[in-house]
Parts: structure tokens; sequence; C-alpha cells
């Protein structure tokens, strides 16, 4: 029997050979795979975490539960249904009413202090970054507690002003109050983070610019027009979408300062009627459709508003 | 000496990644390789922190005479009905032992009655002799169709809490109301505009418009409810109808009752109508009488208790709000231990003493009735003994059926309540609008999946 050790010369080269040409093409292949390999956990994470929930939820969405162990397959009957229900149209307006209320309200403040900030004539600016950017690191149950106490009919901040009016303010009791009162509270949460974003884009804007417009004779007024604005327009697209989506996702907020969308749903929104029929209802197919419907409005607006803030143009 | 059978060098990609997979094994096999001690470990989920801070008390007792029982405590505050729903929904990690709030069973009674998550408890509590030692009527809120899912925590018997010294002001001594009739009367006097600008400073009554609780509470007392017995949708009846009327009616006609403060009757905003003078009187369970303590500690004494005015005279003097229940889940793999832990934290004498103390919950158990402490003098109500007043009515307590669509059907009925109250709909509208739209909703599933 032959061994190894008794190998001849020419025998023992040729083994040689092809142990290198394995490793070789051990090694050709572990650079073919390595790439792989380094972007799998992400992807292995997002199929697991991402990809099989949503498709999982989309394949609800034409179910319905029967209890905890069994559904039953209802086709687009979710959908129908949905489309049919006024809690879901009265939360879906709420919803916007919010999203319009926070693009026409919070991101102007948001501009204009970041100007402000901006400008050589304000001291302590560091001081008042951190001021007006601190609410977004309170947690959202907490500021829903605070503002429960701002917006106290008898002892809340607010009222101890316009009872001065004669007007006790029933903000979270009556309906037409509900929402301007969670909006005046997004305001105060969010206008300080848009803030940060609007302050980085003005200070990316190259002062040429201005000394060319004060060369020709343009105002401040006119430089903000025809320089600032179309300077941070990317800033400004940036800051509308991710504030529309999160405005459209809003839960945490009105769900606490309402106690649930309460009176009569003024506080309902879409993502709390959705967390209402999955989890209180127990009607999961139904929320997964809602959950869908979110999607599908979101993807369409924010495209939408891309579009119109001329994003997809090639400059 | 113990070598891996492949060196880091040689590992693909080198170092880094092996130790990372290492790791990667080590904790699968710690997370699902650790030996369980079959039957001694005990899971009990709770959602109230006064439950907890009892518990934390409580189980190393029963520990202590059970060496071999571990018992799990863990609070998971308001979040833990949705942990239970995605435990049960996911066959995997519900605890032995739950406690379970009453607006919150109903999602977990849908579907087959053989697939809810709990153990059926009734052939214990029936061998071992406990319905008879329990306010039977306590245990419909917890029981579907014949079976009975979880023990009641609490009876919540409903008082009426007065401030004696502003209707006394007022020329009305609220210990001769017996009727609600008497109490619109005695509140009409009450309700005044004492400075003269033409402005109510204070009301005979706090209640609460937003949501289901003050009104189904009247009409609980008066024997209605949302469903009946047989799961029947029944809140569109005459009784439901005319205590609607009754309760828009003391807003809108008699003018006594002004709109809770705030969100609901624990918000800070109420306390400090309280203390301003605003509210007179108020429906109080017995674990309001609790918060009011540890939140108003200020208004000790200013308060005072009497049964709650009938509907008729000799009529039911109180009725029922809130609840919970403690259920054994299907998934604990030890239900007879699970039992007795649940005997001692649920009819254990010195446990629902020291529970009454701490919280002036009236217990279930019949036999705690007689301890001594129910018959001490209360301060925070001026002396009056409460836990007397309770267990005197605690016998009439009306029954609530429980039933699947009670968390649509209630998130409705807060709606319908709001629309009658600000008049944008009449009570038999808003109440048979919310009826057709419940039993729509149970039609449309008993016509995908029959009758369940």
């Amino acid at each position: 029997m032959k061994t190894s050790t008794n190998l001849t010369e020419p025998q023992g080269i040729i083994k040689n050979m092809r142990q290198k040409r394995t490793t070789n093409l051990f090694w050709n292949q572990q650079q073919k795979i390595a790439p792989y390999l380094f972007i799998a956990p992400f992807y292995l994470l997002f199929v697991i975490f991402m990809g099989y929930p949503l498709i999982s939820s989309l394949v609800m969405s034409l179910y319905e539960m029967r209890g905890f162990q069994s559904r039953i397959f209802v086709g687009i009957g979710n959908f129908t249904d949905l489309f049919r229900d006024p809690i879901f149209w009265k939360s879906l307006k709420n919803t916007a009413y919010f999203a319009v209320g926070t693009l026409t309200l919070q991101l102007p403040i948001a501009l204009l202090l970041a100007i402000l900030l901006n400008s050589k004539f304000v001291k302590g600016k560091n001081l008042l970054r951190l001021a007006f950017f601190a609410p977004v690191l309170v947690a959202g149950v907490f500021v829903a507690i605070i503002f429960n106490l701002v917006y106290d009919q008898r002892a809340g901040l607010v009222n101890q002003e316009f009872v001065l009016f004669g007007k006790e303010i029933g903000w979270l009791n009556e309906e037409k109050y509900v929402m301007p009162a969670v909006i005046l509270t997004g305001v105060w949460q969010w206008a300080g983070f848009n803030m940060i974003y609007f302050l980085a884009g003005l200070q990316g804007i190259r002062q040429e610019l201005y000394e060319a417009a004060a060369v020709d004779g343009a105002s401040w007024w006119q430089a903000f027009i025809h320089v600032t604005l179309p300077s941070l327009r990317p800033v400004i697209a940036f800051v509308f979408v991710v504030s529309m989506i999160g405005s459209l996702q809003l839960f945490d907020l009105p769900f606490i300062l309402t106690n649930g969308g309460e009176p009569a749903d003024a506080g309902s929104t879409i993502v709390m009627y959705l967390y209402k029929n999955g989890f209180q209802f127990m009607r999961l197919g139904y929320a997964a459709t809602i959950g869908w419907v979110l999607f599908f409005i979101i993807a369409v607006i924010s495209i939408v508003q891309l579009k119109l803030l001329g994003i997809f143009r090639d400059e | 000496m113990f070598r891996l059978p492949i060196d880091s060098e040689s590992f693909p990609l080198g170092k880094g990644p092996m130790v990372m997979l290492i790791l990667f094994l080590v904790s699968t096999l710690f997370i699902f390789g650790r030996s369980e001690e079959e039957g001694k470990n005990l899971e009990f989920w709770i959602f109230a922190n006064t439950h907890y801070e009892e518990y934390q008390a409580r189980v190393p007792i029963f520990e202590a005479q059970n060496p071999a029982v571990n018992v799990q405590l863990i609070n998971f505050g308001g979040t833990m009905h949705d942990k239970l729903l995605a435990a049960m929904l996911s066959n995997f990690g519900a605890p032995d032992l739950v406690e379970v709030e009453i607006t919150s069973i109903g999602r977990f009674l849908k579907g087959a009655i053989d697939e809810v998550g709990f153990v059926d408890l009734r052939p214990r509590l029936e061998s071992e002799g406990w319905m008879e030692k329990l306010v039977v009527s306590r245990f419909t809120p917890w029981s579907y169709r014949g079976k009975i899912f979880g023990i009641p925590h609490d009876l919540h018997p409903v008082v009426l809490l007065y401030r004696d010294d502003l209707f006394k002001a007022a020329g009305v001594e609220m210990t001769e109301i017996e009727t609600w009739d008497d109490f619109i009367a005695a509140g009409k006097k009450a309700t005044r505009d004492l400075d003269g600008d033409g402005k109510i400073d204070q009301y005979a009554i706090v209640l609460d418009r937003r949501t289901e609780s003050d009104y189904f509470s009247l009409l609980l007392q008066q024997g209605g409810g949302f469903f009946d017995e047989e799961g029947n949708v029944i809140i569109d009846s005459e009784l439901a109808i005319e205590t609607l009327e009754f309760f828009t009616a003391l807003f809108n006609e008699h003018k006594i009752a002004t709109p809770v403060y705030g969100t609901w009757h624990g918000d800070p905003s109420n306390f400090a109508a309280m203390q301003d003078g605003k509210i007179l009187s108020i429906l109080s369970p017995d674990w309001y009488v609790g918060i009011l303590k540890s939140q108003v500690p200020q208004m000790s004494g200013k308060w005072k208790a009497i049964s709650m005015p009938a509907w008729y005279p000799g009529g039911r003097r109180t009725t029922t709000r809130g609840g919970t229940m403690i259920g054994i889940t299907k998934q604990s793999k030890n239900p007879d231990l699970a039992w007795e832990v649940l005997k001692f934290t649920y009819f254990d004498r010195p446990g629902l003493i020291n529970r009454y103390e701490t919280t002036r919950i009236i217990p279930p158990l019949k036999s705690a009735w007689d301890a001594p402490i129910f018959k001490e003098p209360d301060a925070y109500l001026g002396g009056q003994p409460l836990g007397e007043l309770l267990i005197e009515l605690a016998p009439d307590m009306p029954p609530r059926y429980q039933n699947p669509y009670w968390s649509e059907g209630a998130d409705l009925l807060n709606d319908a309540i709001f629309a009658a109250v600000t008049e944008k709909q009449t009570p038999r509208e808003a109440l048979t609008d919310l009826a057709e739209k419940v039993r729509a909703l149970i039609a449309k599933d008993r016509g995908r999946w029959g009758d369940m």
C-alpha cells in the first residue's frame, strides 16, 4: 500500500500543484463570495424582519382571523369594507388635517427659526439651537402627558391665557379643538428638529451667491426668494416628504392625548384605527388592509411631492 | 489538548467572523437549551401596579410554603394585553397565570369557544365548592358560552361620593336621597352660580360623556346591558334608550351635570375641579376611592358616601364599574400548580384584607367580608366606614355579560353617548344606529364562518 511518504518525485509535484490549484480555486471563489457574505446580514435581516412580514401582511389583508387559531379567505372583502367604513374616512380626514397643519405651520416656523439662528445678529445660538431641538428628545408619550396638563381645561397653561377672554376652552373635550391641539403639540415637538435640517441647508449655501446678488442690487427678500429658497430645494423636499410620512403615521401623540381618539373619534388617526382593529378588536386582516392602504397613500403622496418639488429633474 | 477542527486563520474571512459565529452558537444554545425544571417555575403576568405590589408581598409567602416552586411576577403595565394577544396568536410565550382587565377580555373570546386561550375554570370551581363562596354575578364578565375563563379579582360596587359640606350649604341632606328623582331635585338646589356672574360655579354631579363609563354603569344598575346572556345585542332596548335619555337630560334639561374635566374621571383637571368645589358628587366604584386618596389626599374628610340613588323606590342601589380577572392559559405546562397560586392570591383571607387596606377593593370572597377592617371608620370619608357600605351593596351587584364584540361595541357606544349628549342625535337614534352597526358586524362574521 502506498502512502504519501512513498510518493515518487513527479507524483509529489503533481499533488503539490493540485493542492495549489485547489487553494487558488478556494481563494478565487472566496473573493467572489466574500462581498455577498458581507452584505448578507443586511439582506438576511431584511428578509426576516421586513420582507416576510410585508408579504405576510399582504396575504393577511386577504384573510380575516377567526379567533386565534384559524382564518378565512375573504379576497378583497376587507378593502371594500374599508372604503365603506365611516370611521376609517374620519381617521383619514383627521390624519390629513394633521399633515396639512404640520406642513403649513410647522415647516415655515422651522425655516424661520433656522434663518434666525443662521443670522449674524442673534446671540447665544448654541443655547437656542439646543433649546429648540430639545423637545424632540422627549418621548412622544411624555409629550402627550405634558400637553394633557398644558391643555387642561381649568388649570392648563393655554387656558390660563384664553380664560382672560371669558372662554374656558375644552381643548381635548370639544371635537373642533382636538386636532388643532394635536397639531400645536406636534409643532412644539418637531419644529426644532426640522430647523436643524434647514440650518444645515442654509449653511451649505455658498456666500458668493449672496455677494453676487448684492452686487446686482438684490434686496434681502429678493436674495431669499432667488438664492436661499432655490438652494434649499433639496432640503425642503426632504423635510416635506419626511414630515408628510411622519404625519401620516401619527399614533402615540393623539392616542395618549385624546385617550384613544375620543371624543367621537375626533382624535382618531389611520394608524390608531389600525391599532384598534389589530389589537383591540382582533381583526388582524382588516388591520393589515389599513396598513397597505396607508402604504399606498404615503407612496403616492411622496412621489407627487417629489415630482412637484422637481427632485426627479435632471440637472 | 482539545483543538477546534478549524483554526482561526483558515476560517473563511478570518478570526472576526469565527468569533461571531461561536458567539451566535453559544447564545443560541443558551436561549433554547436552558433546562426547564418541569412544574417548578410559573410565570404570572400583571398589568396593574397596585396588584403587582400586592403580589410581590404575597407570593414569597406561597413560595416559602412550597419551596420547590418559583413564581416569576412580570408587570408589563398597559402593554400587557397586547403582549398576551401576540403570545396567544403565536401559540408561544404566554404565561401560566395572567390578569386581564374587563374591557380587554372580549377580544380574547373571539373565534370558536374551544380556541379561547384560557382554561375553563368551571370544573375546578364547582368540584372544590368555590362557586357558593363567591359573588356569582361577578363571574359574568369572565364567562362565555357556559365556560368560566377567569376568577374575579374584585366586585367594584359603585356608590355616590358627595361633598356633604357643599350640599348642606345648599340646603340638601344627601342621606335622605333614595331615587334619581330625589337626586335631580337636590341637584337643582345644589347646582349654583355663587358669584352672580351668570356662570354655574358648582355642579351637582360630574359625568363622563366621552366614554361609556357612567352611562353604562347606570344601564347596568337598571338591569340592562349591551349584550344579553345569549350574546344578543340589546343596546337599543327601551331600557337602554330611557337610560340614555335620562343621562342626557342631566346635562341638557336639568343642567345639574358637568362633563368630566380632562379626559376621564382620574384626570388631574378633574381633581382640580373637585378641589375648587366645582364638583359636588361622583359615581364612584371602590377603586376610585383608592385613587382619590392617593391623588388628592388634601381632600380627606370632605367626601361622604351613600348608596346610588335607585331608579324607583326600593330598587337596586348600586352598579359595577371596572374589574380584573385572573386566568390560567392553555399554554401553561402546569395548570394544577397555577391553580394553587391562583387560590393563594385570590382566595386567601389575610391577602384580601391587605388588598382592601391598600386599595379599598372589596373582594368577591364572601367569607372575607366579616373581617373587622371592613367596619373600620375611613378617615378620608370623615370617619364613615366605607367598607361596611360597600359590603352591604355587594350582594346586589348587577351581572355584566361578556361578549367577543364588546371592544368594538364599546368604541361605538362612546360615540353614541357623545352624539346624544351634544344633541347631534336623539338617544333613540344614537342607540338604534349603534345596535344596527354591531349587529351588522356580527352578521358579517357569521356569514363568513358560520355561528361561532
